[in-house]
């Protein structure tokens, strides 16, 4: 007897049905182990670079992006090799004019950038050499902003397109160890459609001001961190500046006594919001006088790439 | 930034639409398992984006088919990942039907398997897989039926001659 090619693919499709994928909790669980790993491994390895050792890059850096056809411009493209963003920049639509949020001196004199479409290379801020590391900048796909009780951003479908690169820095008074850097930016450049940066930042406010404390992994427990909103102002059109306080742990993320604070800025220039997250070295806070010093020139190098 | 919940609700409700997918498209349960279940921890990854996505199963489907494609060169790092979740529990035979349809498979090109499995799995037409995988209709409609006339003579007993009047609309 005749059978339809669909009967076929039935059959198969009723045997894949009895073998079962793990749960989505263990799922999750192993991505973020693995992520951990994978960042544990990069420090380590950058650390053995910095006393000298020459360790092959290669095992610890994701291989280079490749390029494909992104569903939609705003969603990290797919690729058989580590996920990078790679997203397209559609035309952007006329909308609502830039913010009316409260500007700062430094906007005055100058009509509102048009939105760009695409985020070159240019727009990311250099390091002055006294904060130059042996290890260079380098695009990385990984979350923009920390987690804040599981907050989500309504605001990210209206991005054209994104990056973010990690930059390595260190201290210019720390002489005395050489290249040893004292931080990491995970620094993110997003473009939104006009009018729509805004949003993102008043977003971001919220989910600070709704997120006092909360739990994350650490070791086999869990830490209790908590976040608040600072006060900032002069940078760009608008910004948000909060710090997160964090029990200081080991490299097996177990508390060690002590206390961190790492700081995280968003800055609204136009249609355009840049994110300076200062997520540390080994271990120590985020240096206020430094973190305040890159974001200017954050905001200097993406003013000079909207001019 | 990610919701674990939301994440938690689109696994479940796409995991086993997408587990069929990757069996047909790579022929082998374990390979399948370990590719769909690394294309969820890269969905996951970007779940803070993701989870606005119109279509993140389409996003999911382009993971699973691409390191499909790429899966010998990735299968040692895919290896090394699944050793940390332990050995998969102990299941069955796949059924003979199975079996045979997987055989012929393996004989078919890398995209005519693709176009077929999301036509009979997903029953997407012609022009919503030519979307999906960014190649002109044309281009499907002969993967298709080029894929099909070459499963017609590995099967036994299969409807061949219906099949492009019925389903290549």
């Amino acid at each position: 007897m005749s059978r339809e090619l669909s009967d076929w693919y039935q059959r198969l499709a009723a045997d894949a049905d009895a073998r079962d994928l793990a749960v989505p909790g263990v799922l999750r669980r192993r991505a973020d182990r693995r992520a951990r790993l994978r960042a544990v491994g990069g420090s380590l390895a950058v650390a053995l670079l910095a006393g000298g050792v020459v360790i092959g890059t290669s095992l610890v850096s994701k291989p280079p992006p490749v390029p494909s056809p992104a569903v939609r411009p705003t969603t990290p493209a797919p690729s058989a090799t580590a996920g990078s963003p790679s997203p397209s920049a559609p035309p952007t639509t006329p909308g609502r004019p830039p913010s009316s949020s409260p500007a700062s001196p430094q906007v005055t004199g100058g009509s509102p950038p048009s939105t760009p479409v695409s985020i070159p290379d240019r727009a990311f801020f250099n390091l002055p050499p006294a904060n130059r590391t042996d290890t260079a900048p380098k695009f990385v796909d990984r979350d923009v902003l920390p987690g804040l009780c599981g907050a989500r951003y309504p605001s990210d479908a209206a991005i054209v397109q994104r990056r973010t690169r990690s930059l390595v820095f260190k201290l210019p008074e720390d002489n005395i160890d050489g290249n040893a850097p004292d931080g990491t930016y995970a620094h993110t450049i997003t473009i939104y459609r006009a009018g729509r940066a805004d949003d993102a930042m008043n977003e971001l406010r919220r989910a600070v001001r709704d997120c006092p404390e909360q739990g994350r992994p650490a070791g086999d427990a869990s830490m209790l961190t908590r976040q608040r909103l600072l006060s900032t102002t002069g940078y760009g059109d608008e910004s948000v500046l909060f710090e997160m306080r964090e029990p200081n742990v080991d490299i097996n993320g177990d508390p060690t006594g002590g206390e961190n604070v790492r700081l995280v800025r968003a800055i609204r220039i136009g249609d355009v919001v840049t994110v300076l997250w200062e997520i540390g070295w080994e271990s120590g806070s985020s240096p206020r006088a430094q973190v305040d010093a890159d974001s200017r020139r954050a905001v200097t190098a993406i003013r000079a790439w909207l001019d | 930034m990610r919701d674990a919940q939301s994440f938690d609700d689109f696994y479940r409700s796409t995991a086993r639409r997408m587990a069929r997918y990757g069996y047909a498209v790579v022929g082998d349960h374990s390979e399948a398992q370990d590719l769909v279940q690394e294309a969820y921890t890269r969905a996951w990854r970007h779940w803070g984006r993701l989870a606005a996505h119109p279509a993140p199963e389409a996003w999911l489907r382009l993971v699973v088919s691409r390191l499909a494609t790429d899966r010998w060169r990735r299968l040692r790092t895919l290896r090394g990942a699944l050793r940390l979740a332990g050995p998969p529990p102990a299941v069955g035979p796949p059924t003979e039907d199975s079996v045979l349809l997987l055989q012929a498979l393996r004989q078919v090109p890398a995209n005519h398997r693709q176009a077929l499995a999301l036509h009979y799995l997903f029953d997407m037409s012609v022009e919503e897989i030519a979307r999906e995988v960014g190649a002109p209709v044309g281009t499907v409609k002969s993967w298709l039926s080029r894929g099909r006339s070459r499963l017609a003579a590995l099967l036994p007993d299969l409807a061949g001659v219906e099949l492009e009047a019925n389903d290549v609309a």
